[in-house]
Order: C-alpha cells, then sequence, then structure tokens
C-alpha cells in the first residue's frame, strides 16, 4: 500500500510541485493550507510522514509541532520542516520542536525527496 | 497655566512700561502687598483679576493662558535633566523664572531640544532598523519563497522529459506567475529602500499602523457603534465559543467598518500597512463585541483596573483586557495605559506606546523592566514602580502567560503582557503604589540611557 504524505503549505504553486513530485514517487498525498486543520488531520488521521511549513496561518508550524510531539498518537510522526528563513536560530527552534528534518527555501527537489525517503524508511524500520 | 510663570510675567511687564507695584495695584484695585503675593508666586491668580491685570498691563489675556507654556516648562525640565548637561549646574528650579523673564530665549531652547530629541530618536530607529526591519524581513522571506517555487517547478520541467503537455503547460505558467510576482516584490523593496533618503517618510507598514493608532489615541469609535449591537448576540456559552463567536461576527459585520476606517487615514500609505491594519483591527472589533466598551469602562473603574477581575469577568485573557484598557476613550478620570508584549528572548512583539515613555521599537529595552522578570514568576501580576532618567514615573504591570501547548516533561514556553502607567494615573487604580514602595531606576535602553555605572549596561549610550 502507498505511503502517505500529508502537505502542510499554505502557497499554492509549492502545493502543486511538491504533490507532483511525491505522487510521481508513488507517495498518496494530502495536502491542507492552514496548521489548524494539519494538527486536526494528523490526530484524526495520522499520515506516515508530515511536510510541514513554518509560517502557516492559524497556527504555525512550530505551534503545530508541540502540538503533535505532545500528543502520543503522534509523538513519533516523522516530520520534514519546510522554512524560507534559513538562519540558524530557526533550525534550532525546528529541532528544538522536535522536527527530525529542516530545509530552507529554495530548496532543490532532490534535496526534498531524499529526505522524504530517508525519514520514510527509517519509520519502517 | 502655571502660577509661577504667570507672576514673573507681571512683575516682568510692569517693570519694562515703568510701573510701580503702588501704581498697578491701586489701578486694578487690590493692596500692593496683595500683588506682591501674586508677583512672587504666593497667591494663583485667574479669572477676572487676571484679566483686569493684563488690561493695565495692555498684554493680551493668552499671553497668560494656554498649554504653550506648560509645554515648554515640561520641554526646559527635560533639557535640564538632559545627560549631555549634566555636569553644567543648570539651575533646574529657575524654569518659571526664565520663561517669564526671556520668554523668546525661552521658546528658543525649548525647540533646540525639540529637535534634539527627535534627532536623537531618529538616529537609534535607523541604526536598529539596519539589524531587525520586519519590513526588510518579511520581503525577503516573501521573496525566497517565490524563488523556491519557480526553481522547484522549473527543475520538474527540465527533469520530467515525459510530462503530458497539460502540465508542461501548468508548470510554466506557475514559473511565468512567480516571475512576475517576484519582479513586482523586487520594485517595491527598490523604493522602499530609495524612500529611505526622506526624513519625513513613516519608515515600515508596522510603523504605519502604530500612526493610525497614535492619531485615533487607541480608540475606534465607529467600530465600537457597530459591535455594540453583535454583543447581544453572543449567549453564555462557554469562553472558547464565545470567541469563535465574535470572532465570525466581527468578520462578517465589521469587515466594511474597518475597510472605511482605513480609507479615511492618511497614515495608511502601503497594500502591506493596509491587510496589517485590517487584522489589527479585526481583533480590535472582535474584543469590542466580547467586552462592549460600556460595560467594560463602568466594570473598569469599579474594579479599579484590575485586570484579573476584568479578565474573570469577562472571561477574556488578560492579553485581551489590557488591549482592550488601551482603547478606553480619553478623559481625566481614565488612566491611559500603553501596552507591551514580550517573548522569552526579550524582544518586544507587540506595543500600543504611552506619551512620554520612549522604548526602542527594534532593539530590547532596559533589562531591568519587569516586562522581562516577569518570566521568573509566570501568571502573577507583578507590579514595579520605575523612574526614568528624565525625571518622569511609571508604573508597570507585567503578568507572563504560557503560549502553546504544555505537558509533563515538555518544555513550557511563556509571552509577557505588560501594561504601563504614568504614576499620577496610577492613583485611580489598583496598582496605586504605597509611598514606601520601592521605586526602581530604570531607563529607556542602554542606547537613550545615561546610567553610566548601572551593572546591567550592555551598550554605550548613543549621546556621548
Amino acid at each position: 500500500m502507498a505511503k502517505r504524505v500529508l502537505l502542510a503549505e499554505d502557497e499554492p504553486n509549492i502545493v502543486e510541485s511538491l504533490t507532483f513530485l511525491l505522487e510521481r514517487a508513488g507517495f498518496e498525498v494530502a495536502v491542507k493550507t492552514d496548521g489548524r486543520r494539519a494538527l486536526d488531520t494528523v490526530l484524526d488521521d495520522t499520515p506516515d510522514l508530515l511536510i510541514l511549513d513554518v509560517m502557516l496561518p492559524e497556527l504555525s508550524g512550530y505551534e503545530v509541532l508541540r502540538h503533535l510531539r505532545a500528543d502520543q498518537r503522534s509523538a513519533s510522526l516523522p516530520v520534514l520542516m519546510l522554512t524560507a528563513k534559513g538562519q540558524r536560530a530557526d533550525r534550532e527552534t525546528a529541532l528544538e520542536c522536535g522536527a527530525d528534518r529542516f530545509i530552507t527555501k529554495p530548496f532543490s527537489n532532490a534535496d526534498v525527496m531524499a529526505a522524504v525517503k530517508e525519514l520514510l524508511n527509517g519509520n519502517a524500520a | 497655566m502655571h502660577s509661577s510663570i504667570v507672576g514673573a510675567r507681571i512683575r516682568q511687564t510692569r517693570r519694562a512700561i515703568g510701573l510701580t507695584q503702588a501704581e498697578l495695584a491701586r489701578r486694578i484695585g487690590i493692596s500692593p502687598s496683595y500683588l506682591n503675593l501674586i508677583e512672587w508666586n504666593k497667591r494663583r491668580i485667574a479669572g477676572s483679576l487676571l484679566r483686569k491685570i493684563a488690561d493695565a498691563l495692555q498684554l493680551p489675556l493668552d499671553e497668560f493662558e494656554g498649554t504653550q507654556e506648560t509645554q515648554l516648562m515640561e520641554a526646559l525640565a527635560g533639557l535640564a535633566h538632559h545627560p549631555l548637561l549634566r555636569t553644567l549646574d543648570v539651575e533646574s528650579d529657575r524654569i518659571n523664572e526664565l520663561i517669564g523673564r526671556f520668554p523668546g530665549w525661552a521658546r528658543a531652547l525649548g525647540k533646540l531640544a525639540g529637535s534634539e530629541r527627535d534627532a536623537t530618536a531618529r538616529v537609534q530607529i535607523l541604526s536598529d532598523q539596519l539589524s531587525n526591519d520586519p519590513y526588510l524581513s518579511e520581503t525577503v522571506h516573501r521573496m525566497l519563497t517565490r524563488i523556491a517555487a519557480v526553481r522547484s517547478s522549473t527543475e520538474i520541467l527540465t527533469e520530467y522529459a515525459d510530462l503530458p503537455d497539460e502540465r508542461r503547460g501548468r508548470f510554466n505558467h506557475i514559473v511565468h506567475e512567480e516571475i512576475e510576482t517576484l519582479s513586482e516584490v523586487g520594485e517595491a523593496l527598490a523604493t522602499y529602500l530609495e524612500r529611505s533618503d526622506h526624513s519625513d517618510r513613516i519608515l515600515t507598514p508596522v510603523d504605519e499602523v502604530e500612526a493610525l493608532y497614535e492619531a485615533r489615541n487607541n480608540h475606534f469609535q465607529e467600530l465600537e457603534d457597530a459591535a455594540q449591537p453583535l454583543s447581544d448576540l453572543l449567549d453564555d456559552s462557554e469562553p472558547l465559543s464565545r470567541l469563535q463567536k465574535a470572532g465570525s461576527l466581527a468578520q462578517h459585520h465589521l469587515a466594511d467598518v474597518i475597510d472605511r476606517v482605513i480609507e479615511s487615514q492618511p497614515q495608511i500609505k502601503t497594500a502591506a500597512a493596509r491587510s496589517r491594519a485590517r487584522r489589527a483591527l479585526s481583533n480590535y472589533g472582535v474584543r469590542s463585541i466580547l467586552m462592549p466598551l460600556a460595560s467594560f469602562a463602568k466594570r473598569s473603574a469599579e474594579s479599579l483596573y484590575d485586570i484579573e477581575v476584568l479578565a474573570e469577568q469577562f472571561s477574556s485573557g488578560i492579553e485581551a483586557v489590557c488591549l482592550r484598557l488601551t482603547a478606553l476613550p480619553r478623559s481625566d478620570s481614565v488612566p491611559h495605559f500603553g501596552y507591551f508584549r514580550a517573548n522569552a528572548a526579550g524582544t518586544i512583539i507587540a506595543m500600543l506606546g504611552l506619551e512620554g515613555l520612549s522604548v526602542p521599537r527594534y532593539a530590547a529595552a532596559c533589562p531591568l523592566w519587569v516586562l522581562y522578570r516577569a518570566q521568573q514568576s509566570p501568571e502573577a501580576v507583578i507590579r514595579q514602580r520605575v523612574l526614568f532618567p528624565s525625571g518622569d514615573r511609571f508604573v508597570f504591570v507585567a503578568r507572563a502567560r504560557r503560549a502553546g501547548p504544555s505537558g509533563f516533561g515538555k518544555p513550557r514556553h511563556y509571552i509577557t503582557d505588560m501594561l504601563a502607567l504614568k504614576e499620577e494615573d496610577a492613583k485611580l487604580t489598583v496598582y496605586d503604589p504605597e509611598p514606601s514602595a520601592t521605586v526602581e531606576e530604570v531607563g529607556p535602553s542602554c542606547r537613550m540611557c545615561p546610567r553610566m555605572s548601572c551593572l546591567h549596561r550592555v551598550e554605550d549610550p548613543l549621546a556621548e
């Protein structure tokens, strides 16, 4: 069965290219464009991987992640964070909040896909 | 107006036109000894007697009245305490006499003091902006996001040769669209940097919104009027659903009023400021639905502006109550509140300023403020009585609240809300410090502070 990836991102054009890439690689993709709905979706029906943008409306990526890590159902869900800010402080915040990987925009598709595969294999093992 | 200025002015003018005290006293029908008391500021004077004296001295009455001289006196008092003039033994106890005897020189000094203060503040804003400009960082963020979309789409176009035509067209379209937006953002950035040369320009979208709040004294009567009937639609449900209901009522019924406010204000010039102002006013609207002005003003006065009592009575958060207090219409019987919000890193992330309280927006304020100390005892309301180098006294009331989720073994994160009010205004509140309460010497920020021996100093003052 195809692995399920939830993409929490509010930039429609980035959603379109990432969805294309993930589906081409054989994943089942669901998209949420605000932090609140992304959080509810994960808690309701946990995917195999969450790709989480930091700057989301309603609830920021950091806040979503803190909620997720505090909840038993999603405490060990692999999370790949995306952000446009590449400063060290952001990376530290992301890792502190419990992100497994952190990729900054503008990213290369290859980097994102490599991280996705690595995180999913780690989880499956 | 200060009677001491009036006395000196009468004495000065009488001598200038060659009148004796006895003669002037006779003309206005009072005893020479009483006139002597007036001239030496031992008796207050106003009304018909003041008019008679003005007539006898052939001075227009407004020479004695109005607020201009009070302002001048405050400006000169500030100047007398200026850190650069500390060693000059300025006779700060004789300001009244200076204004009375040499009004022209006094006005000149007042004017210079004002322009010096503006220049220093401007230098500070500009130097802080270079490192922390919120508009610049927002713009860079937008550009990086657009570039990410272009890069990702372009890679797909080159790496997937088998792309169906429809898909190919779609990704081509994305690239065009994003590049167009990118040019617009770049152009806006260039204009923004160009405008930096004009000294009278408003600096950032954040500044524009702040100027709007300042112009309105943080109060928007048209929103209060529109929110009033909406308050009645809220029932006694749980606080959280009340908040949601108020949010959706504001969204559906206040949007037009908010747009009208924004359109009518000359302070809001850019699209970025318009959307920021819309967000801020929409939250204002939600608060005025949850805490309708009339009952909030009444209960505030009854509780002596106790933020915890008000939060409980209106089932609202401390932050919302603090913001609501800043929006109370101005009057002599209502304390005037400023509001500051800081995160754990010490950055001021929101503020509604208070007259006379100078705070650096883009850099940390003085670490001695209770705004920062409050995080050591979360959820407790802490009062601080402070004295600034200018001699101004304020009362700060701060409380740190938990932000975001938490649980056993998880890190806790706090945000601090702080109200600021002048010490004389604090008398109207439950936070009025008893006379024996400790007065803490603080500053605006190290760069603006002359307290050279302060143990907590991290930077040299700009003025030195």
